[in-house]
């Protein structure tokens, strides 16, 4: 998938409901009530923080490129696909942004350093310069290796057996496994910087940064999949358990002991528009979450009602013609809708 | 105690490099010492010897956090555990246990900002100091070329720690600049070792062109004529991925290197340019720092250096195998008025003085919201708590005028018509002892035993990604 293409992807779903720096925030991984519930109305996971450095320079010329390509129309307001848009398939991907949070980078990092380093002990080289110098990475890694004996050779060899067939059986190209193994270094090979990649294999150094985080998605997915001896351990730690940010866990916490909206506010210190972003991702997570606190059963249905009979996601579109509705109402319901409707 | 056994039982290394064994002497005879040596000289040995010896922990005050690191790295390199870096990076969760055992800590680095901080600074004082290192001392200097304001409160910290012994290191400092350690650090009767600033193994070479286009045509035929390793200084990002293209294009290997780049492409840069797979680095003045790769044969200023002091050690990481290396510096009609551009650059203007003052050193903001430059903001804030405006004002200019002077010195050397080494050498108030036969631009360079060096072997990058695993495991 190039990077246009995930833009794309991503405006499909939020055609005419979202502005055009929307899809920016989402790739980027945003942590804010607007970001995190568009990924439950619109089904966005895969998406979900897979470039975490995006600069908004670079989004924003992809963006003009797409206007000039002619898949975008001039508005104001919303994301205005042309029909030449709407036609073009998705692009396939292995993408799962939401389920891997940008794990996939310490994943990576314990990879290189521990191939590194087999690399040079299997070759008799005692003594080299760590490539990842991340203190965690490296006590890490240590750990990892003094528990599988990487002293042994056929340790060694069968690391490298498990990477070649796990790495085999991942659906990606092979351009994609070629960029996995251009980011690794070993003993006198040593890893090539992105813009020596992006050069050599005619791509956008953002094409070449995506396919990798596709690559390695693709196939963390297959280690979980084949769980191989030594590779499994890798993941340790690496998928998250809960998917709710750290500061939704803390106000659910709150909420469970009885504590109100308001309360849970000030109790943390924080606005009371953000105590209901929480609430909104707690909706969007949990298929039994009770909204009767928060939201009368009638309007509930009023503001389903309204949203299936528009077609329409935004907000505004529906506060509309149900004033007596907040905002927050508003976004909890459609949030529950995902799940439970 | 034999320190040659101790060196080699510690270190691995069997004998001494010049003046190292001066300066151990004289540290663990107890004498505060000042200590010049060139860069690539060993300095890291004149206190990691010691501290095998002294009783207690030593504490090394290091300026730059990348050097800092690179310290660091290099000691766990050489088997050493008993090491904790103090800066910025350091994690919550690990932070109470180094503090509770900071004294069984041999090395303690510590960043200048840190080390005024009350907690530090109270932590530090109920720990035992055998001897306090000042690394890169010469940033203590405002007149120096690379002045840290930051670096000025180790002042500060050394009546809390009663004044204990001192080591100060440097690679590059005047005597001007000498003085200026010896009483900053309130040193009285200091041992002060000078290392000769003579590399003679290095042969000075000067460029002159025209305009910008013939000195781009002498870099094509240069690097296709001599081959690396070597480094080529550009001045600016942009510049230094340009030469880097124009590299490639003559189908030599070659990759940039900058501070923009993210730190992961940095680390694979100076790994291939370590293991022979790059022949040359197009880079600004981040490249280098931390960089042990004894056999660069080039150094090329493609834009005017800002002052002798950052040109020697620059130049200064070529050669250290002892084998030739050539300095080349280029100059095309008008590169002196970005040589006047960039000597301003970092100095505060009065506008941006009188932003932070109004809005306090704390302001940060100032920064992202691009009203004051980082560095501007760094020397600004520093003299605004010890000065009045008027007072600060008035620091900047006679900091605008050390900047001149040595923007004058870099002209001066570009005009020079004798010895470019003699008057090098000059620039640190030492006189030239022997005058090697392959001198400088000036005496008549013999170019021909650098184009005796033959290019590396290209090494071909593996094809697919089944070969590029088998190269890199090849088990």
């Amino acid at each position: 998938m190039l990077f246009t293409e995930l833009i794309m992807a991503i405006m499909k779903a939020v055609d005419r409901q979202r502005t055009l720096t929307s899809p920016f925030h989402l790739i980027k991984g945003k942590k804010s009530g607007q970001t995190i519930q568009d990924i439950g109305y619109f089904n966005l996971y895969p998406y979900f923080g897979v470039l975490p450095k995006l600069d908004k320079k670079a989004y924003d010329q992809a963006v003009q490129r797409l206007f000039m390509e002619g898949y975008l129309l001039e508005n104001e307001q919303v994301i205005e696909l042309t029909p030449k848009a709407l036609d073009a398939e998705v692009a396939p991907s292995p993408l799962n942004g939401w389920k891997y949070r940008g794990n996939e980078i310490i994943f990576f990092q314990r990879l290189s350093l521990i191939v590194q380093t087999l690399s040079n002990t299997s070759q008799g080289i005692k003594i080299f310069d760590p490539i990842v110098n991340k203190e965690e990475v490296q006590a890490w890694v240590k750990m990892y290796l003094k528990r599988i004996g990487f002293r042994d050779l056929t340790v060694v060899q069968t690391f490298k057996e498990q990477l070649l067939a796990t790495l085999t059986n991942t659906e990606i190209s092979e351009i994609h496994k070629m960029i996995l193994m251009e980011r690794l270094s070993g003993h006198e090979l040593s890893g090539l910087t992105w813009q020596q990649i992006a050069d050599s294999k005619e791509l956008a150094i953002l094409d070449a940064q995506l396919m990798f985080v596709e690559a390695l998605h693709g196939w963390m997915a297959a280690i979980e999949h084949a769980k191989p001896s030594l590779l499994i351990g890798l993941m340790e730690g690496i998928i998250q358990q809960s998917s709710l940010t750290e500061t939704a866990k803390r106000t659910e916490k709150l909420f469970e002991r009885g504590f109100s909206l308001e309360q849970i506010a000030s109790l943390r210190q924080l606005k009371t528009s953000t105590i209901e972003d929480h609430f909104v991702e707690l909706a969007m997570n949990d298929p039994y979450f009770n909204f009767t606190p928060f939201v009368d059963p009638q309007l509930y249905e009023a503001i389903i009602a309204e949203s299936r009979q528009r077609k329409t996601k935004r907000l505004r579109d529906i506060k509309e013609h149900l004033p007596q509705a907040s905002y927050f109402q508003i976004r909890l319901a459609l949030a529950i809708r995902e799940e439970q409707g | 105690m034999n320190l040659e056994k101790l060196l080699y039982s510690a270190y691995g290394f069997s004998s001494f490099r010049p003046g190292q064994r001066e300066i151990i002497e004289q540290v663990l005879a107890g004498k505060d010492v000042i200590a010049l040596l060139p860069t690539g000289m060993g300095k890291s040995i004149c206190y990691q010897l010691p501290a095998k010896i002294l009783p207690n922990s030593v504490l090394i005050i290091s300026p730059l956090l990348s050097l800092m690191q690179d310290q660091v790295a290099q000691l766990k390199k050489m088997g050493e555990k008993s090491v904790v870096a103090i800066n910025s990076f350091l994690k919550p969760e690990d932070k109470e246990k180094v503090w509770s055992n900071l004294g069984s800590y041999k090395f303690i680095f510590v960043s200048p900002e840190m080390l005024v901080q009350p907690y530090v600074k109270q932590k530090l004082q109920q720990i035992r100091i055998s001897l306090l290192v000042a690394d890169e001392a010469h940033c203590i200097s405002q007149w120096g070329f690379d002045f840290r304001p930051d670096y000025l409160r180790i002042s500060e910290i050394l009546p809390a720690l009663n004044f204990p012994q001192v080591l100060a290191l440097t690679a590059t400092a005047t005597d001007k600049v000498t003085e200026e350690i010896r009483e900053y650090l309130s040193l009285k009767e200091p041992y002060i070792y000078r290392h000769p600033m003579d590399r003679e193994n290095i042969v000075y070479d000067i460029k002159k062109f025209d305009d910008q286009r013939d000195k781009l045509e002498f870099l094509k035929g240069f690097i296709c004529k001599f081959s690396g390793p070597g480094i080529i200084y550009a001045g600016t990002r942009k510049k230094s991925q340009e030469l880097s293209s124009l590299l490639a294009e003559q189908g030599v290997s070659s990759a940039f290197y900058h501070g923009g780049m993210e730190h992961q492409d940095r680390v694979f840069v100076q790994q291939q340019f370590q293991n022979g797979e790059l022949q040359w680095i197009c880079s600004t003045n981040a490249f280098g720092m931390g960089v042990h790769i004894p056999n660069i044969r080039h150094v090329i200023h493609f834009q005017l250096p800002t002052s002798i002091e950052g040109y020697v050690q620059e130049v200064g990481r070529a050669g250290r195998d002892g084998q030739p290396a050539l300095a080349t510096l280029l100059y095309a009609q008008g590169d002196e008025a970005l040589l006047e551009s960039l000597v301003m650059d970092d100095l505060p203007t009065q506008h941006e003085i009188e932003a932070v003052y109004r809005n306090g050193t704390a302001a940060t903001h100032l920064i992202d919201q691009g009203i004051v430059r980082e560095t501007a903001f760094r020397v600004a804030s520093y003299w605004i708590t010890k000065l009045p405006l008027e007072g600060v004002n008035k620091q900047m200019e006679l900091l605008r005028r050390g900047k001149w002077e040595q923007a004058a010195k870099i002209r001066e050397l570009l005009s020079l018509e004798s010895c470019l080494r003699s008057y090098i050498i000059s620039c640190f108030d030492q006189q030239l002892a022997d005058k090697p036969s392959n001198c400088c631009i000036n005496d008549g360079i013999n170019y021909e035993v650098f184009a005796e060096f033959l290019p590396p072997a290209e090494k071909q990058q593996p094809l697919d990604w089944q070969d590029r695993l088998r190269v890199i495991l090849p088990i």
